[in-house]
């Protein structure tokens, strides 16, 4: 474990105007990271929410700052909004006499299928890998953003283990729907794993009502859909299917998000 | 390099003693934070880590989520009580944060506001169609969005545009006020404000 008392370290989510966990994963990984004493000072900042990437400069004491997205994929929000937004012009920049140094998402780092492994494996004990369908979830819209690629970056890893009976990309607005899940899997056992950042409305409400685990109910986006989670095993359409929590919820992540630092710090060497 | 803690601590030291909604005061056990409101009550519920600080201010008193942290709708009924400057200043970044962090960038000269045609300039994606509002639209969107009676408590001192001031609120909106009192500072639209904006050129309602 690397140590950087004279440095900063600013984790950057998205965050909601709506839903009060999605900031919830930011902060616990920056909580996580702090106790190890990794970085002299760690800090979040959000699109949606304050401290805002405005203001978080403002907040650093450290004239050393690494910022690691705390994004799914590279896209819109990496490569447009949170350069923008922070002054930033490449890798590493000089924002009013600080050194910023601007590291990979989270989403693409390779520990990421390991994540992945472990949050399918959490989610349904016992059950036999290869008589299971493994669906990995994600959005899948003209968002310009690329998380429907980094989901099928995902399935491919997971599918050339041979650990799952079979492994599918499914998203919720472009094909494959993740709706027609019975059609897309031919397994007994079926896991979905949402490959977002946090749980939410897309989480708590939507995946579980496409998936046909739930009905819609409109506003429930609130820790009161996490009662989804609870009731794992669903047996419908003749499977038996369990639900999993976002990816971004996974401990792990905060270990990613060193990683993130190191590799900068590797590219850089 | 700075010291955030070391100004926190200087200004209790001379006095300073509110935040926003929130009082600060010299305990035996070190500092307690607690809403104003509720000075003098006896049944407060009692917390004493940081932590519990994120909590305390991301749900209203309804157990309505509380996006914009400086809104004037801090939840009732808890008091904070913590060992230190580190820890008061750690819970003061959960219950209004980078307040402290901006204010020390103003006083050191360092904090640059931003107006507000210059942030809707940059928007892009969903909300470069911001860049269409116009000042009678922006002076009623401000005036109801960050009004102090309901929307927030911070003190605004970006302008519109260099030639216009935001004209539709009251002069203390823009006014620093006492030293005991940490001022909450906007020097720039937050993404609240520019979310409202597109709604506004679009024509759709305020909620939803």
């Amino acid at each position: 474990m690397f140590s950087k008392p004279d440095s900063a370290l600013v984790i950057v989510g998205h965050g909601s105007t709506l839903n009060p966990d999605s900031s919830g994963p930011t902060w616990g990984h920056a909580d996580a990271i702090a106790q190890l004493g990794a970085f002299g000072e760690v800090h979040c900042a959000f699109w949606k929410e304050e401290p805002s990437l405005r203001q978080v400069l403002h907040c650093v004491n450290k004239r050393e700052i690494y910022v690691v997205p705390n994004f799914i994929s590279e896209g819109y929000f990496t490569q447009t909004v949170i350069p923008r937004e922070l002054g930033l012009d490449g890798p590493q920049t000089n924002v009013a006499g600080r050194t910023v140094k601007y590291c990979a998402p989270v989403g693409s780092h390779e520990r990421m299928t390991d994540l992945l492994l472990k949050r399918a494996a959490a989610v349904a004990p016992g059950v036999s890998p290869k008589e299971t369908s493994l669906f990995i979830v994600g959005h899948g819209t003209g968002l310009n953003d690329n998380s429907a690629v980094a989901a099928k970056r995902e399935v491919e890893r997971i599918r050339a283990l041979g650990i799952f009976g079979e492994v599918i990309a499914a998203y919720m607005e472009e094909a494959p729907f993740i709706a027609k899940w019975d059609e897309l899997s031919t397994q007994p056992n079926v896991v979905v794993v949402p490959f977002f950042i946090a749980d939410g409305l897309h989480s708590y409400e939507d995946i579980p009502v496409l998936l046909g685990i739930a009905s819609t109910s409109p506003g429930a986006a609130s820790a009161t859909g996490a009662g989804v989670f609870a009731q794992n095993p669903y047996r419908l359409r003749g499977r038996t299917l369990f639900y999993a929590n976002s990816i971004g919820t996974e401990e792990g992540f905060a270990e990613v998000i060193l990683d993130q630092v190191a590799a900068f710090d590797a590219a850089a060497a | 390099m700075m010291d955030t803690n070391a100004a926190l601590a200087d200004w209790l030291d001379k006095g300073g003693r509110q935040i926003g909604q929130i009082t600060i005061a010299k305990s035996a056990d070190g500092w307690e934070l607690r809403h104003i409101d509720d000075v003098g009550r006896e049944d407060l519920c009692l917390y004493t880590i940081t932590a519990d600080a994120r909590q305390l201010a991301n749900l209203d008193d309804a157990g309505a989520y509380r996006a914009l942290k400086t809104a004037p709708n801090l939840r009732h009924g808890w008091r904070l009580v913590l060992p230190d400057v580190a820890t008061v200043h750690s819970a003061l970044d959960a219950f209004y944060p980078a307040m402290i962090g901006v204010q020390l960038a103003r006083e050191r000269g360092e904090l640059t506001p931003v107006n507000l045609r210059d942030t809707l300039a940059r928007q892009t994606g969903m909300y470069r169609v911001t860049q269409k509002l116009t000042d009678e639209q922006a002076q009623s969107l401000i005036a109801d969005s960050c009004r102090c009676d309901g929307g927030c408590l911070k003190i605004i001192l970006w302008r519109i545009s260099e030639e216009l001031p935001v004209n539709s609120l009251p002069a203390e909106k823009f006014t620093v006020r006492g030293q005991n009192e940490w001022p909450l500072l906007c020097h720039e639209a937050c993404n609240i404000l520019v979310a409202g904006a597109r709604k506004v050129v679009k024509g759709e309602p305020k909620e939803g």
